[in-house]
């Protein structure tokens, strides 16, 4: 009945945030030491895990090589203990076949696949705490793993969802803001040259406010590149110390 | 930035508790919203003068339970917190919410709001095991220690709390901080604001007494909200609008349905809910929810019309058909508002609880209200204003507090208060901060005309006004007159450049916005704006410079087509300030005494006077062409019966006075709509999303259905298909022995129309924006800024506009669509309101002309009165001396009938009624006496004093012939004295009108016979469109079936109208 407010008059968000302003993001990258590439992201308090195998041979069907470049292959799923009330996610409903599907689109756009001919890249995603925005945190936690596992990517793909409310364009949902109603569009972007990798809306929006919405996301995706960017170098300064180089 | 967590323990849609976890995010800059800040926050908007003794910060409880006080003008310097605003959003819903949210945005009151919880000083986390009140103190104690310190303690704080332990634990903690009650804080802070203290009182004491409740079940609980969403969208409950009915308000209401929610589509009509138990604690407006009965259960409507007032008849006999019945099983939303009620005198008061009394609003669809007050020895017989709170399962009336007293019931500035806060207009005087924003008339303050954005039309052309005698704010001007070459002819209206001096989101504009109109009753008015601007600045005086908004056409000599328009702002001094008395006169050729001209040169003057004369008969000739153009179209000419109150100098009434109609009227108002139209078609054409329109939707056909039996029992015959049809059979259903049977027709088909409605464009389909009555395709107003809100809008639109056509970016973006159509609401109600408010008020005027007379000696008392709607014992008459319409009954309480004597006079004995369509008839032992439809009868009127409602009049059948009125008083105005003038003005718009018709036909003739030509196609009816007819003829036949309910409803609702008056 009485809705959430989802932006007060004062400007403010549910968490405090203002409207352009990101969640806070921590990340470390090379979590597990047996796969070729890994990382941990937390966004607020959606927290996920991805690891990347590859570039390797194609293994199962063989059919599915292509001859040119390298098959993405993704899969995304959810933890059960992930959301408030603990539910049992089967293997392959429709909600994670479609991000899956989704992830992969976005990192066939990304990932420089014409280097590796006839081989596979697979990228597992895990959701261990979902708060809102879990498309866009897989995808960041998604590229710090494939940065990781050192397979070459035009730029990192840097995604964020944007939300519509009051005519004014919410940065970075939080769960209670995303399923408050309104629209919300998720982006993902190649930064530097400002190219999408991925765009998706379900909700209705007016076409007069989809400018202001993707400029919003544009902004959000550019703000989060940024502190992967820092997480990547701090990371390879560890690195680097340890190596001894 | 600082991260925190916040656990949150919600429901989860199944019922079960779930453990949330919250981010929570603290930052440093937290604009304080003070004028005294140091520290250079972030301040836009509103903020706290730096003038006040201390700052006030109300804890949880205070503004949750006290916010009304909070609200009291007075108060300054209030700082709400975060913390505070969020209890009330989750303690009291929206609808109290919202209210704190306009609190907060009105620059009148100073307060602002704290976010303390995003202040990572001043908050506080939960502690484990902490209670919510206490947390909640502890926040708004902290904030409050953090404002002070913030501020470098400059100024002291004053945090106020009904709870006993918080004082105790907090006040010796920090030395600038005090911590007080509530009533403490208002008798020593604010001593002077009595009005805050006796609310607070009021507010305690029904607090207090909400505690001792008893626990017996009056009436079955509401579902809970969930429940009720889900049976809405399941289509088990409806949701709805409860309307009263207000003649049998303890038994009848109906709702209305909402449109979309609704999927039952068998169901059109409205639900009748029956019985104060079915109703369930709902109030007159509120949304409720409604459950259908069986259909074994369902009952009719009363159709008899009821004899006085809140008096509990069982169900009569005569009924109307069954339509839906329903109960109340859930409220959404209160639509509650601030009731006047009166105190009963001290022998009706119940003696055991003498502090809870049951005083009775003054509105009959409002249930008695229980008030606490210690004051009912000294409010006796007063009128009051009081708020509801509450309505539990267990009592049998609401609770409510007392708010401010009106003053004794009976007298006349309690009465016309009454009327103004029963429709919630609430008008304070100009404060001073607005009127310091007014611009002085003065020479250093010289009217200018920039080249660019100004036309001086000074010297160039002769400007006129035509208004009431005595009007002091005049907004619209004329000017007309003949360009070089003689072929065309230059029209120009002249508004009043409101939006040059009030500048949007000014105070004055926010003020005007919240009147949205100048309020007009019978004694007095209430100006939209104040009286620097109206009456002097913005009015188009004669003789003076004044800036003027306007549009210029330019006619064809001949075809009076136009040419060319030209809208933008001017300069302009008008040359004449007349009335419309002078300017039929002039017209007429009748000499004339014309103030401007009286001091010049004899021939000097009788050339200007030919001047302006010459202007005049211009100006109706155009008029005159105008109005036949419009009739072509199908514009209606209604009828509504104006009657104004003629005041000596003491405010007493000497007459009561019908309107004049003149045929200058008309060219003015005819001058008015065509400028309208124009200046709709523009900012339409250049803002299609966002502009101010005013549309009035075609009526339904089933409401027509009263005016078609009445014209049909007198041998008319009236079609409704299209608003021409109705022009037309109108226009023929004239009865040559009385004039009055056409009048009475209008005014019928004018109660069956619905009202014309402000709209922005966006939100409806671009074929509605038509406008029914005047039969334009866009219409909006323009010509009165000075009086309308809307106006003011569409200036500043028609600003917008011009400077688009500049392509210069308008200076400030436009109101969006959404902001619009709210305030397009709030200017439809406020016009609505203060539509009532006039009716009322001329009741009121009414009552008290023949209060003071005796109904039996009193010559004035006895009036001709013509029947004009026929109901189960009695019928609707209208009394064209006062214009007063009423119901007279033929059968009283005690069953008797009334009978005519041989010379006609009538007395009551026992007997029976009979009704048919078109008469009705008594049947007692003296012979049988019949009523018929339009016909002329002799009424006594009476007053029927009432305490706690408004009076009434109580009309008395005297006789069944026409009343043999003694020679007409001098100031009535005889249909001889009119003739004259109507006769010329009828024979020119004939002739004009028949000119067009040719011209039309010719036109049609020509596509006519191409069509023929290429497609060989008949011209005469063919059967296709003659089966389309028929069918839609069942169609028809079948909805007034179906929704007879709907619009019997509309039809009786008007009636009742008419009963009260």
């Amino acid at each position: 009945m009485a809705g959430l407010e989802l932006l007060s008059d004062q400007g403010y968000r549910l968490d405090g945030r203002k409207a352009p302003e990101l969640r806070k993001v921590q990340a470390r990258m090379g979590v597990f030491a047996q796969a070729d590439g890994s990382a941990y992201i937390e966004q607020g308090n959606t927290k996920a895990l991805a690891v990347v195998y590859g570039p390797h041979e194609m293994r199962g069907s063989r059919s599915r090589t292509l001859h040119d470049r390298a098959v993405i292959n993704c899969q995304y799923s959810m933890a059960t203990f992930s959301t408030a009330e603990r539910k049992r996610r089967p293997h392959g409903d429709r909600k994670s076949t479609e991000m899956s599907l989704h992830l992969k689109q976005t990192f066939e756009a990304a990932v420089m696949t014409q280097l590796y001919p006839r081989s596979q890249i697979d990228i597992y995603v895990k959701v261990l705490q979902a708060d809102g925005g879990n498309y866009s945190v897989c995808v960041n936690a998604a590229t710090l793993a494939v940065i990781d596992a050192g397979i070459p990517m035009r730029d990192y793909v840097c995604a964020c969802t944007v939300g519509f409310v009051d005519e004014t364009p919410l940065a970075d949902l939080c769960f209670a803001e995303e399923s408050g109603g309104g629209s919300s569009l998720a982006l993902a972007l190649l930064p530097r040259g400002g190219q999408i990798a991925l765009l998706q809306m379900d909700a209705r929006l007016h076409q007069d406010h989809l400018e202001t919405l993707m400029e919003a996301a544009m902004t959000a995706c550019k703000g989060v590149s940024k502190v992967l960017d820092e997480v990547v170098r701090q990371h390879l300064q560890e690195v680097s110390v340890l190596t001894g180089e | 930035m600082i991260k925190t967590e916040k656990i949150v323990h919600l429901k989860s849609s199944r019922g079960r508790k779930v453990r949330v976890v919250r981010e929570h995010y603290l930052r440093q800059h937290v604009p304080c919203y003070s004028s005294l800040c140091q520290a250079r926050c972030n301040n836009d908007g509103q903020v706290l003068s730096g003038d006040v003794t201390h700052y006030v910060f109300p804890d949880v409880g205070v503004v949750v339970d006290y916010q009304e006080v909070l609200e009291v003008a007075g108060l300054r310097g209030v700082v709400f917190t975060q913390t505070a605003c969020h209890a009330v959003q989750h303690g009291k819903g929206r609808r109290q919410y919202n209210r704190l949210r306009g609190l907060l945005k009105d620059p009148r009151h100073d307060c602002v709001l704290f976010a303390n919880e995003f202040q990572e000083y001043a908050y506080c986390s939960r502690e484990k095991g902490e209670s919510q009140d206490k947390w909640h103190n502890r926040c708004v104690y902290s904030a409050a220690v953090w404002y002070h310190d913030h501020l470098a303690g400059v100024k002291p704080v004053v945090m106020i709390t009904e709870d006993v332990s918080a004082v105790a634990e907090y006040s010796s903690l920090h030395s600038g901080i005090y911590i007080v009650s509530m009533q403490e804080y208002l008798q020593n802070f604010w001593p002077e604001l009595q009005a805050a203290q006796d609310l607070y009182c009021s507010i305690s004491q029904t607090l207090q007494e909400k505690e001792s409740e008893g626990t017996e079940r009056e009436y079955t609980e509401h579902l809970p909200s969930e429940v009720l969403e889900a049976g809405i969208k399941s289509g088990r409950y409806i949701q709805g609008t409860l309307n009263v009915n207000k003649h049998r308000a303890q038994n009848e209401a109906f709702v209305r349905l909402e449109g979309s929610s609704n999927k039952n589509t068998d169901l059109n009509s409205d639900v009748l809910v029956s019985g104060g138990k079915s109703r369930n604690r709902a109030v007159h407006g509120d949304t409720v929810v409604v459950e259908l009965l069986p259909r074994s259960e369902w009952s009719g409507r009363a159709m008899a019309l009821s004899e006085g007032q809140g008096e509990d008849k069982p169900p009569e006999s005569i009924q109307s058909q069954p339509m839906p019945t329903g109960r109340v099983v859930g409220i959404l939303q209160r639509n509650w508002r601030d009731y006047v009620v009166t105190f009963p005198p001290k022998e009706e008061t119940q003696s055991r609880n003498s502090r809870r009394i049951l005083a009775t609003p003054w509105d009959q669809r409002i249930p008695k209200i229980r008030i606490s007050t210690q004051q009912a020895d000294a409010l006796q017989d007063h009128r009051v204003v009081v708020r509801m709170d509450s309505w539990e399962s267990t009592s049998l009336y609401p609770n409510g507090h007392s708010v401010r007293v009106l003053g004794r019931a009976g007298e006349l500035e309690t009465e016309i208060q009454t009327i103004l806060i029963e429709n919630s207009i609430h008008i304070l005087p100009f404060s001073e901060a607005q009127l310091r924003e007014m611009p002085a008339n003065s020479p250093e303050n010289p009217w200018r005309a920039d080249a660019a954005a100004r036309r001086d039309l000074r010297e160039s052309h002769l400007v006129f006004s035509i208004d009431p005698r005595g009007c002091e704010d005049v907004d619209d001007t004329l000017s007309v007159r003949s360009l070089p070459g003689g072929e065309r002819l230059e029209l120009g209206v002249h508004i009043a450049d409101v939006t040059h001096f009030v500048p949007e989101g000014s105070l004055t504009d926010l003020e005007a916005r919240t009147r949205a109109t100048t309020y007009y009753l019978a004694d007095r008015r209430y100006d939209m704006l104040p009286a620097v601007l109206s009456a002097d600045l913005c009015s188009l005086l004669g003789g003076v410079d004044r800036y003027a908004m306007s549009v210029i056409w330019e006619l064809d000599t001949r075809t009076l087509a136009v040419h060319k328009v030209w809208y933008g702002r001017t300069l302009i001094r008008s040359s004449y300030q007349l009335h419309y008395e002078l300017a039929q006169a002039l017209l007429n050729g009748e000499p004339a005494q014309v103030l401007e001209l009286t001091r010049l040169e004899p021939d000097q003057r009788d050339a200007k006077l030919a001047q302006l004369t010459e202007a005049l008969e211009m100006l109706t000739h155009v008029a005159r062409h105008l109005r036949a153009q419009r009739d072509q179209g199908g514009a209606l000419e209604l009828e509504g019966v104006e009657v104004r109150a003629q005041l000596d100098e003491d405010k007493n009434i000497t007459a009561l006075v019908p309107r004049e109609p003149l045929e200058v009227h008309e060219t003015v108002a005819e001058c008015m709509i065509y400028a309208n139209h124009w200046v709709a078609r523009k900012i339409q054409e250049s803002f299609p999303q966002q502009a101010l329109l005013r549309y009035h939707p075609p009526p339904r056909q089933e409401y027509f259905n009263q005016l078609v039996d009445s014209a049909t029992a007198r041998g008319f015959t009236i079609n409704t298909r299209s608003n021409k049809d109705l022009a037309k059979s109108l226009d023929q259903a004239v009865d040559p022995k009385d004039p009055l049977v056409n009048r009475l027709l209008r005014v019928m088909a004018t109660q069956a129309m619905s009202n014309a409605l402000y709209v922005s464009t966006g939100s409806i389909p671009q074929d509605q924006y038509y406008h029914y009555g005047l039969a334009l395709d866009r219409y909006t107003h323009f010509t009165s800024p000075i009086r309308r809100y809307a106006d003011v809008v569409v200036h500043r639109l028609l600003t917008a506009a011009i400077s688009l056509d500049q392509d210069s970016d308008p200076s400030k973006p436009l109101a969006s669509n959404k902001e619009l159509e709210v305030m397009a609401q709030h200017i439809n109600k406020k016009n609505q309101a203060a539509q009532r408010t006039q009716k009322l008020s001329t009741e009121l005027f009414q009552c008290l002309y023949f209060k003071d007379k005796d109904p039996l000696t009193d010559p004035c008392c006895v009036a001709d009165a013509i029947m004009y709607s026929i109901r189960a014992n009695g019928f609707l008459v209208f009394i064209p001396q006062y214009g007063l319409k009423g119901a007279v009954y033929v059968k009283n309480r005690e069953g008797q009938v009334v009978s005519a004597g041989q010379d006609g006079t009538c007395e009551w004995q026992s007997g029976s009624v009979h009704r048919y369509p078109d008469h009705i008839s008594t049947v007692c032992s003296a012979g049988t006496t019949t009523f018929s439809l339009f016909h002329h009868i002799t009424v006594r009127i009476s007053v029927q004093p009432s305490r706690c409602h408004s009076d009434s009049l109580h009309l008395e059948v005297l006789s069944n012939t026409p009343h043999q009125s003694p020679p007409e008083p001098a100031d009535l105005p005889g249909p001889q004295h009119r003739g004259s003038t109507q006769l010329v003005q009828e024979v020119v718009r004939l002739a004009e009108e028949a000119t067009q018709q040719a011209q039309e036909k010719a036109a049609q003739g020509n596509r006519l016979s191409r069509e023929e030509r290429a497609f060989r196609q008949t011209k005469g009816p063919n059967l296709y469109s003659l089966l389309e007819e028929v069918r839609e003829l069942a169609l028809m036949d079948m909805q007034a079936c179906g929704t007879g309910g709907g619009g019997l409803l509309g039809l009786i609702g008007q009636a009742g109208c008419t009963t009260s008056a």
